[in-house]
């Protein structure tokens, strides 16, 4: 009987006031995500980045710089966790109680500031460098406790250094790919024979074959072939760094586009140019718009109607003799 | 006879209207002009802003352009010996790049053989000022208990089409063990997971490189993906509690 009473109240007593489980999440915010610093050998700089802990709970994370040297053709760094380079030390953490590879807690939906130092020695030899501060969750049991993954997360944000004594030491630009990609056009030699009303769609990727990053300013431009300019874009400024590769495209980000009206007609140069603080090039190409699409229309609608004129002259002319014979 | 010649002459004349016509159209169609030399050279000459204190895009119908005001002392470097920019010229207000994991204890229970165990977490990003980004994945090692050798190992997918680190195919059949993940959502490679069954094996840390889980060459607000996690056993795996850790590392584009 106890044990029945036992067992009843316990059910009741689990209805009634079910334990709260909260599958632990994660959430960080960090800022800024992108630092560019040009600065000459001997100098020193600190910069401040905010992390926001964005979890439902506290939660202990870990900062860390990671050299990285490539990067794919969006700007995305290619980043080597375990990857090590001699100039780590240049960079400190300046704050009294955080230090690098070294837990420090942020409680749930609050702020720290990392305070990120720069000391580059006199006898640094003029070069780009390219690090990502990571922060990390921090996880140190060795048995999670359950059958599964135990899942950690990074926040990255990059840094793009150039140490040498100009701000904007040269490097060398070149518009690597620059041609159409949609529409309706074909390829003669060096020219592009379009259509004057369907939209043409670029694709243009830039090497930057020089020893600093540069950045994308500059302009895409349509002239005619008397060099009036009728549609200018800009180009969406990003950075390019060393030995890299990157899709360029216009201020919206999206790809080059160019709408031609129906007057659009003839010879139209299409141009990419880029001038930056330490590198310009640019690229062109010949287009001959022509009423591709325009003439087809009219020409399929002059043939039905002269096909009807036809067959209707036929018919009529068959009954015109037919009434004369009789 | 006569009617067949007058639909000839129809017929040119309405080639001779066609020529005309687009002769008219090239002749008297406005040509939008824009001086472009005049844009320019102000859009090549401001150097690259300071961010947050002025800025923005300057359009019409048939330009595109945008700048930022408030650059950095000029000569500043001159004088300090160096200048900080931080965020980017293209956004005009500073916003942090943002990524969370709505669980981090993907529990995939007690394994039953041949019996499909799942566990998921949603992955969301947001870009903030950044241009783009990608979040890559990567295990320490195969779920394996805590002797550290008896290993579940990761993943090849069905017999017919083997899955790898980069390209995901189809894990349907139940006599495939391993462990593997799928994910479907924004800003997923829908070529590769094409759907829920499709499946991939993490990389390994030290030994491969972290695989790209989400990617976007753009702005993202609230990116959302769902991982799911399977895990199939045969009747002989060793009892126990197999474990591993997964890192997702999100970073935005420069």
């Amino acid at each position: 009987m106890i044990k029945i009473i036992f067992t009843l109240l316990s059910v009741l007593i689990f209805l009634l006031f079910p334990i709260n489980t909260f599958a632990a999440n994660f959430g960080l915010s960090v800022e800024p995500p992108l630092l560019k610093v040009s600065i000459r050998p001997g100098k020193s700089i600190t910069q401040v980045f905010k992390l926001t802990n964005l979890s439902d709970d506290d939660k202990l994370f870990v900062a860390r710089i990671v050299p990285f040297k490539d990067a794919d053709n969006y700007g995305n760094p290619v980043i080597i966790p375990d990857a090590k380079a001699d100039w780590i030390s240049y960079f400190s953490l300046l704050n009294a109680n955080i230090k690098y590879g070294e837990p420090f807690p942020i409680k749930s939906n609050s702020s720290e500031q990392l305070i990120v130092g720069l000391t580059v020695p006199e006898t640094a030899k003029s070069e780009d460098i390219y690090a990502t501060l990571l922060i990390s969750t921090y996880i140190n049991a060795t048995d999670i406790g359950y059958q599964g993954s135990s899942v950690n997360a990074s926040v990255a944000s990059n840094m793009l250094i150039t140490i040498n004594q100009q701000e904007f030491p040269d490097t060398i630009l070149k518009i690597e790919k620059f041609f159409p990609i949609d529409g309706t056009f074909i390829k003669i030699g060096n020219f592009y024979l379009a259509d004057n009303i369907t939209p043409l769609i670029f694709s243009s990727m830039v090497k930057n074959d020089g020893d600093y990053t540069a950045d994308t300013k500059g302009v895409f431009r349509v002239t005619t072939g008397s060099d009036k300019p009728i549609y200018l874009d800009g180009i969406l400024p990003v950075n390019i760094i060393s030995k890299t590769t990157r899709v360029i495209t216009s201020t919206g980000g999206d790809s080059f586009k160019f709408s031609p009206e129906m007057g659009n007609l003839g010879f139209h140069k299409i141009s990419l140019e880029i001038k930056t603080d330490n590198s310009n090039t640019s690229n062109s190409i010949t287009i001959i718009l022509l009423p591709i699409k325009l003439g087809l229309g009219i020409a399929i609608v002059s043939l039905i109607i002269f096909t009807i004129l036809k067959t209707t002259s036929k018919k009529q002319s068959f009954e015109i003799d037919t009434i004369k014979n009789k | 006879m006569r009617l067949l010649k007058s639909s000839k002459n129809v017929a040119n004349n309405l080639i001779i209207c066609f020529i005309f016509t687009l002769l008219g159209l090239y002749i008297f169609t406005p040509q939008n002009q824009v001086y472009a030399d005049n844009l320019s050279s102000p859009a090549f000459k401001v150097n690259m802003g300071t961010i947050n204190i002025t800025g923005g895009q300057k359009s019409s119908s048939t330009f595109k352009l945008t700048d930022t005001v408030g650059q950095t002392a000029q000569g500043q470097f001159n004088s300090s010996g160096y200048t900080i920019k931080a965020g980017f010229q293209y956004i005009y207000d500073r916003i942090p790049f943002t990524f969370k994991i709505s669980n981090l204890s993907i529990n995939l229970g007690s394994l039953i053989a041949e019996t499909p165990a799942l566990g998921t977490n949603t992955l969301t990003v947001t870009t903030g000022s950044a241009y783009g980004y990608t979040v890559k994945a990567i295990e320490d090692h195969s779920l394996r208990l805590s002797d550290g050798i008896t290993t579940i190992p990761d993943t090849a997918c069905d017999l017919a089409s083997p899955c790898t680190q980069t390209d995901a195919t189809l894990w349907t059949d139940n006599t495939r063990y391993g462990f593997g993940y799928n994910i479907q959502g924004t800003d997923v490679d829908v070529a590769d997971f094409v759907n829920a069954n499709y499946f991939r094996p993490f990389p390994i840390q030290g030994v491969n490189q972290p695989a790209i889980v989400m990617s976007r060459a753009n702005v993202a607000t609230n990116s959302a993906a769902t991982v799911t996690y399977k895990v199939n056993i045969p009747g002989g795996q060793a009892a126990g509690t197999y474990q591993n850790n997964i890192q997702y590392i999100a970073t935005p584009a420069f």
